[in-house]
């Protein structure tokens, strides 16, 4: 259990190349750390400095008030869960787990305890005496957790745990690595590509892209109060989509005029652009998919569209469709608000008018990308 | 009718094929033996001739009239069992020391990155297409200088033999590259030392290769004849078993010495034969694992 402290922490390869850029992030102790982005953007890169497995270029690694830029791995106190398991193949589950224990020369009755009482509490008891190649990928991850929990280390380190597993086993896993984290009750920093992941079991989320820091915040804050485009895309599925439009101001009342539609903002975000003294003019407008609704035709609110592609996802249903002037946008409809005549009539070229409520909406600057509001 | 021909043409198909296979096993089976015979008739004709009492002379059979032990009983009357007992603390302290340094190497090339790692590997690769030969006359000048020639020859043998062993990594190299860096990875952060995790995981997993070093590095000295000869320098008690026995055949010696000459040769054989059907399991896949990601 222990605060991380990372300080403009830099890394830079040997070919010039920055993989990570003036990281500051401070981690409070016993919270659930998660480290989000698309491939490359330096999320392993970061946990490996704080694991010792990278050098750190510049900037300092505090973990609980000690700068560790200069510690072996070893003398760091963290436990990790890779990827790929990493398990040692030439062990059974039970040497595995005991491996840490035995290098610090732990007596062999306690690290029977240990073992076995992680054991249980992952339900991986009958499979101690077995080597990791006669175990599933969800065992084996079992296994390396397993690993990492018997070390009491200060800090617990995950590596896209999950990405090996298949969709199923992976929601399985996450509701136990929640349960998991109530049991260990330690520092927890968790890398991952799967926003999902990312919001379900962070305390906050650190949202990376080509090696700086795009957002920090709760799961809601992120999801609610996006700093920029690329936040706003990349948190929530499928995702957002945006719209170049103008933002007019008429006596007071804010509008938007989403190809030739005219839609009125309303509620907290009317306050916010009076408050934030936000300038009238073009826009880019971020509207989730799930915040937009099928309307009948005409009104001063809707736009049209034909429908390209129908997903159905069994509770609701993903509708590609395309604007007039071919920008492309994602409805996603509740099943159960359509009768049965009208999911009939959901087909490739169907015309279809949509529309969204004025406090649903995102505010962009086109140039800096930045949300208008929290930017 | 025509339903019989129906079932039955597959049938004949798959005899064929069936067939067909087994005449092919049967013609490289009579092959791979008839090269066999070939291969150790010269073996055959040594143990033979080994047991041979009733000459010391080449006669012109094969299989003695008079069977007998003399000429192994001989060989101790000789500098042999110094030559032997030269040649296996050489290859044995070779085959060590070699060992660790090899797989040392290998290890640090595999998962260190410095910043002279590639050049390093390209110097070895270069420095090691000049033949050792080329070092022999200096090696000697250097050796003598040392008092590390002829009766003291062992240790200068040793020195020759291990100077240069960190150039052979290639193989072993080749297989640790094949084992995940996350294992080392996992093992550091669990809390082990490089030597650990080289000790605890990489070692165990490469057993294979292990083995293939340790016999290469045993091997090479146990058969050594130009430098053992030339560091030697004609003094019998600093000879190797090679170089004693290659004496023996001198023209004014053959005579007296051929059978034992023989003797000498199986009991040369011996411990190798030994080694190798104890291990050749893991030497053919040392090879071959190499050979994949070399």
């Amino acid at each position: 259990m222990a605060s991380v402290k990372l300080t403009d922490v830099k890394k830079v390869y040997d070919n010039k190349v920055t993989a990570v850029h003036d990281f500051n992030l401070e981690i409070k102790d016993k919270e659930f750390v998660v480290f989000v982005g698309p491939s490359g953007c330096g999320k392993s890169t970061t946990l490996r400095m704080i694991a010792g497995l990278e050098d750190i270029s510049g900037g300092t690694v505090e973990i609980d008030g000690v700068v560790v830029n200069d510690l072996q791995p070893k003398d760091r106190d963290i436990a990790m869960v890779f990827q790929n398991y990493a398990l040692y193949p030439h062990m059974t589950v039970y040497d595995n787990i005991a491996f840490s224990l035995r290098l610090k020369k732990m007596p062999e009755d306690e690290v029977y305890e240990k073992v076995t009482n992680a054991a249980e509490i992952l339900g991986i008891t009958e499979y101690l005496t077995r080597k990791p190649r006669a175990l599933s990928g969800g065992q084996r991850q079992r296994v390396a957790i397993g690993r990492a929990m018997v070390r009491n280390a200060k800090v617990f380190l995950m590596d896209e745990p999950l990405s090996n597993l298949d969709a199923k086993l992976r929601n399985q896993m996450r509701a136990e690595i929640i349960l998991l984290r109530q049991k260990l009750d330690t520092t927890f920093i968790y890398v991952t590509h799967d926003q999902t992941e990312a919001m379900t079991l962070g305390d906050r989320i650190v949202i990376m892209r080509d090696g700086i820091i795009e957002q920090v915040g709760t799961p809601t804050e992120v999801f609610e109060k996006p700093r920029n485009i690329f936040v706003a895309e990349f948190i929530g599925a499928p995702k957002m989509n945006m719209i170049d439009t103008g933002l007019v101001n008429e006596g007071g009342r804010w509008f938007v005029t989403p190809f030739g539609a005219k839609i009125e903002v309303t509620g907290e975000k009317k306050e916010e652009l009076a408050r934030k003294n936000v300038q009238p003019g073009d826009i880019r407008l971020g509207v989730r998919p799930e915040h937009m609704v099928l309307t009948a035709n005409g009104g001063e609110g809707s736009i049209p569209c034909k429908l390209e592609v129908n997903e159905m996802m069994g509770s609701e249903l993903h509708l590609h469709v395309y604007t007039e002037d071919g920008t492309r946008l994602i409805v996603r409809v509740p099943t159960i608000n359509l009768t049965m005549e009208q999911r009939e009539q959901l087909v490739y070229g169907a015309q279809l008018y949509i529309t969204f409520e004025g406090k649903v909406m995102h505010f962009f600057n086109k140039e800096s990308e930045l949300n208008l509001i929290y930017g | 009718m025509s339903n019989m021909q129906n079932t039955s043409a597959p049938v004949r198909r798959h005899m064929g094929l069936r067939a067909s296979r087994a005449l092919g096993n049967t013609a490289i089976y009579a092959l791979l033996i008839a090269i066999s015979i070939i291969w150790l008739v010269p073996f055959v004709c040594i143990v033979l001739q080994s047991f041979r009492v009733e000459s010391t002379w080449q006669v012109g059979y094969v299989v003695p009239q008079q069977w007998g032990l003399d000429n192994y009983i001989n060989l101790f009357q000789t500098d042999f069992p110094r030559w032997y007992l030269n040649t296996f603390i050489s290859a044995l302290v070779t085959a060590v020391l070699q060992t660790v340094i090899v797989l040392c190497m290998s290890y640090t090339l595999s998962r260190f990155r410095f910043k002279l790692r590639k050049p390093l590997m390209r110097f070895m690769l270069i420095l090691g297409m000049f033949p050792g030969m080329l070092t022999m006359i200096i090696l000697y000048r250097v050796l003598k200088d040392l008092g590390m020639t002829q009766e003291n020859s062992v240790p200068g043998l040793i020195l020759v033999y291990i100077a240069s062993s960190g150039m052979g990594y290639y193989v072993s190299k080749g297989f640790f590259d094949t084992i995940p860096k996350s294992l080392d990875e996992a093992a550091r952060v669990d809390g082990a030392t490089r030597f650990q995790v080289l000790k605890k995981i990489i070692l165990p997993l490469s057993k294979p290769i292990v083995i293939y070093t340790i016999l290469t590095a045993f091997m090479g000295p146990w058969g050594d004849f130009v430098f053992a000869r030339y560091i030697a320098f004609g003094t019998s008690k600093g000879m190797n078993v090679a170089v004693g026995l290659y004496n023996w055949l001198n023209k004014d010696q053959i005579s007296k010495f051929y059978t034992m000459f023989c003797a000498g040769g199986v009991l040369v054989a011996v411990p190798v034969t030994i080694l190798f059907m104890c291990l050749q399991k893991y030497y053919v896949e040392g090879v071959t694992g190499g050979a994949v990601k070399g």
